[in-house]
């Protein structure tokens, strides 16, 4: 798209110029003539041109079903969670909810609880991360463990969850095995010092192969010429990983990092819903369960409301920090 | 965007087929939209040519449908041009899933609801009924479950009450009397040591959802009270620091430690693995249900003739040997509804006579119609159950606030736990249920 070309069109008969007062449609104008008279008449040129409303047009749809499925609903929730619940219905209470979910102590063992995944997401990335590597380096075997680690990917939480029911019941085979070596079975989903644990366990076993892939994904792209660089200069394993593989993979680290911290807080719903129902004791709530129970069981949508505020922020606030944080730590200064 | 490239800058009018494109995949996500929202059923008008909509979690058992179609052919006789859909829906979702209709004023016409708080937390959605009973006042029992403020919501169709069953054979093998089960707290306890020499648990009992001190203290509670202490809990003055509610929680940790019941209980769910150990005959004892599931019905097909029951134990000196029994389930009204008369006339056909012996006979639930004749069960136990239900009162639990039972779930499993004393259970539960 040159000048001349453009020229040589508009030269040619431009059905704008045609327009133009006084204008002879068909007829060449000199240039200098043709720009005087555009700036004359430049207020009566026609603002709604094809080329300029058909890209919002298009883009439209996809902005309506955005603002109307997305924001419109963030915002209605921020103002529901400022009304109250039962007698209070759609009254607003200002930060009332806010003030319950706070006193509130199966709330704030929920919170604590996104704290222990936070604890738990270094774990969460590294065993994808090592095995990814393990697969790079192609290890006897690797392109067998590929296709099982991906396996419980495609498995539904329900079905996930009734297995792990059953494997972890108080007489189920994990407690067998333990008898076996001569330890006390511990009741894996009963007992409030270990349920979480094993939730994010389950959880993570379940999960994953989807980082794995994308850390596979991640190796494909890793400069082979720096790998056989570093080789060549007498780096060691650790320091190729180190100053090679982690920088060059920052951007899939990065990533995983965030969708798997967005999994653990709004994923494990299925888990926990099946295997443990918050208990024992509401020693395994987390914020998406606390929402469900709160909207569906307790009846109070307006607090649901507050707390699904709280988590939404909360997910910002910390994918943020993550990326920010990350982006320090795999680059080399 | 390759006609606006070959054009260059060309300016061109606004080319009406062009928006149509564009305009096109718009129209019809929003009409897809449209679609969904009006396909969430409800009465469409309600008059007589209507339709309604009943919402439940039975109509999709092969055990109700007998039940169904006898009510659903009694409202046909009444109203031959209105059609009625039951949408099953699936009961842990149930109250959401109501939740969801009751926030947006639109749903069904006729709802299925537990008698108790569930129904009590929902009574702002409901039509009071009582000017439409009429006769059915008197044909029906279990009523107190579903009336909030002397205002009945709902019309029971099915009674619910806690006994103990236990299995005959396992008593045999531990040497006691399979025909002469415990009638006091005492005796319960000796019970339970026999079965434990036999390596048997006494009783089977899930508690992964809380529910098993919401059965304890239903169960045990008539055997704890005095029948004064009774009826002023149930009148609303509950006193959580006295000395019976403190023994009643007592009874529940010491059980456990004493160890009456089976191994991980916290992670055990009642419905159903709690009943199915039972049915295998993993224990001697357990405390199940009348109607609906885990009742008499389910066990007799395991247990047969080594199925016994008794009403709950005298703990204390002035203590009670009873059944708590109310109503179990009914169907209320929505507000929202057109024709709440006719809504009405179908919640009727749903509580009719012909109906609720389909639903007695095929689903094993005891009935709310006092007329049903349940001689000819040929399940001995029923007739026991049938026979203590006058002197039964309604349940200790039923009648807390959601709230309040939400933290007696939670409470249950951490004194199991041990993450929690008995006396600040109490002060919890007492803070709650004010």
């Amino acid at each position: 798209m040159n000048t001349s070309r453009l020229g040589t069109r508009t030269d040619a008969g431009d059905p704008g110029s045609a327009r133009v007062p006084g204008g002879t449609p068909g007829a060449t104008t000199p240039p200098s003539t043709r720009t005087g008279q555009r700036a004359a008449g430049s207020g009566r040129r026609p603002r709604w041109t094809e080329d300029r409303v058909v890209p919002y047009l298009l883009v439209l749809p996809a902005v309506l079903i955005v603002v109307l499925l997305r924001i419109v609903p963030l915002v209605m929730g921020a103002n529901f969670s400022f009304t109250g619940d039962g007698d209070a219905n759609g009254a607003w209470v200002g930060l009332d909810n806010y003030r319950t979910l706070w006193d509130d102590e199966v709330f704030r063992t929920a919170m604590k609880n996104v704290g222990l995944l936070l604890l738990a997401l270094p774990v969460a990335v590294a065993i994808p991360g090592l095995l990814a590597t393990f697969l790079f380096l192609k290890v006897p075997g690797y392109r067998l463990y590929r296709s099982v680690y991906f396996f419980p990917v495609v498995l539904s939480p329900v079905i996930i969850g009734a297995i792990f029911n059953v494997v972890l019941s108080f007489d189920g085979p994990a407690n067998q095995l333990l008898e076996k070596v001569g330890i006390e079975p511990i009741d894996w989903l009963g007992d409030s010092t270990y349920a979480m644990f094993t939730v994010i366990g389950v959880h993570i076993w379940a999960t994953f192969g989807m980082a794995l892939v994308i850390f596979m994904a991640g190796f494909a792209t890793v400069d082979q010429s720096l790998l056989d660089a570093a080789r060549s200069d007498g780096a060691n394993l650790r320091q190729t990983v180190w100053h090679v593989i982690i920088p060059e993979l920052s951007q899939t680290i990065q990533f995983v990092f965030v969708t798997t911290m967005i999994g653990m807080l709004t994923g494990m719903f299925g888990l926990l819903y099946i295997m443990t129902g918050g208990g024992p004791g509401g020693a395994t709530y987390l914020p998406e369960l606390y929402i469900w129970t709160q909207q569906g069981q307790m009846n109070r949508p307006a607090l649901a409301s507050a707390a699904s505020m709280v988590l939404f922020v909360l997910m910002l606030v910390v994918g943020f920090a993550q990326l920010r944080l990350l982006k320090r730590a795999t680059k080399e200064s | 965007m390759p006609a606006a490239l070959s054009n260059g800058t060309r300016s061109r009018r606004f080319s009406t087929r062009l928006a149509a494109v564009a305009i096109a995949p718009l129209v019809l996500t929003l009409a897809a939209c449209g679609a969904a929202s009006d396909d969430g059923g409800g009465s469409e008008g309600g008059g007589e040519s209507g339709k309604l909509v009943v919402w439940d979690w039975k109509s999709g058992d092969p055990t109700a449908k007998a039940y169904v179609d006898a009510a659903k052919a009694d409202f046909e006789k009444k109203h031959p041009d209105v059609e009625v859909e039951f949408v099953a829906q699936p009961f842990d979702n149930y109250y959401t899933l109501l939740g969801t209709a009751i926030e947006s004023g639109s749903g069904p016409d006729v709802v299925l609801f537990n008698g108790g708080a569930q129904l009590r937390d929902r009574v702002d959605a409901l039509v009071p009924l009582d000017d439409y009973l009429g006769d059915n006042e008197e044909r029906l029992a279990g009523w107190e479950a579903f009336q909030d403020a002397d205002q009945t919501y709902a019309v029971p169709i099915t009674l619910q009450g806690e006994p103990f069953y236990y299995n005959k054979k396992i008593y045999e093998e531990a040497g006691l009397d399979p025909e002469a089960p415990p009638t006091t707290y005492d005796e319960l306890t000796d019970v339970c040591e026999a079965i434990a020499k036999i390596d048997k648990d006494c009783f089977s009992l899930g508690n992964k959802e809380g529910i098993g001190m919401e059965f304890h203290l239903s169960t045990f509670g008539p055997g704890v009270f005095t029948p004064e202490q009774y009826d002023a809990w149930l009148a609303g003055d509950r006193d959580w620091s006295s000395p019976e509610v403190k023994q009643l929680f007592e009874m529940w940790v010491q059980q456990n430690e004493d160890g009456w019941f089976n191994d991980g209980v916290n992670s055990t769910a009642m419905f159903m693995d709690e009943f199915t150990k039972f049915q295998g005959g993993e224990s001697g004892n357990v405390v199940g249900l009348i109607s609906d599931v885990a009742h008499w019905k389910s066990f007799d097909e395991f247990l047969g003739d080594d199925l016994g029951v008794y009403p709950g134990p005298i703990v204390n000196e002035g203590g009670q040997s009873l059944m708590p029994a109310e109503g179990g389930i009914g169907y209320g009204v929505t507000e929202w509804t057109a024709d709440k008369e006719l809504a009405y006339d179908l919640v009727d056909s749903l509580s009719s006579t012909d109906a609720l012996t389909a639903f007695y006979a095929d689903a094993g639930a005891i009935a709310s119609d006092t007329t049903i004749d349940t001689s000819d069960s040929g399940i001995p136990v029923v007739a026991d159950i049938v026979s203590w239900l006058p002197e039964s009162k309604p349940n200790l639990h039923t009648v807390l606030s959601a709230d309040t039972l939400d933290l007696l779930h939670r409470l249950s499993q951490q004194l199991i736990d041990g993450k929690v004393t008995v006396d600040d259970a109490l002060a919890q539960l007492a803070a709650s249920d004010k």
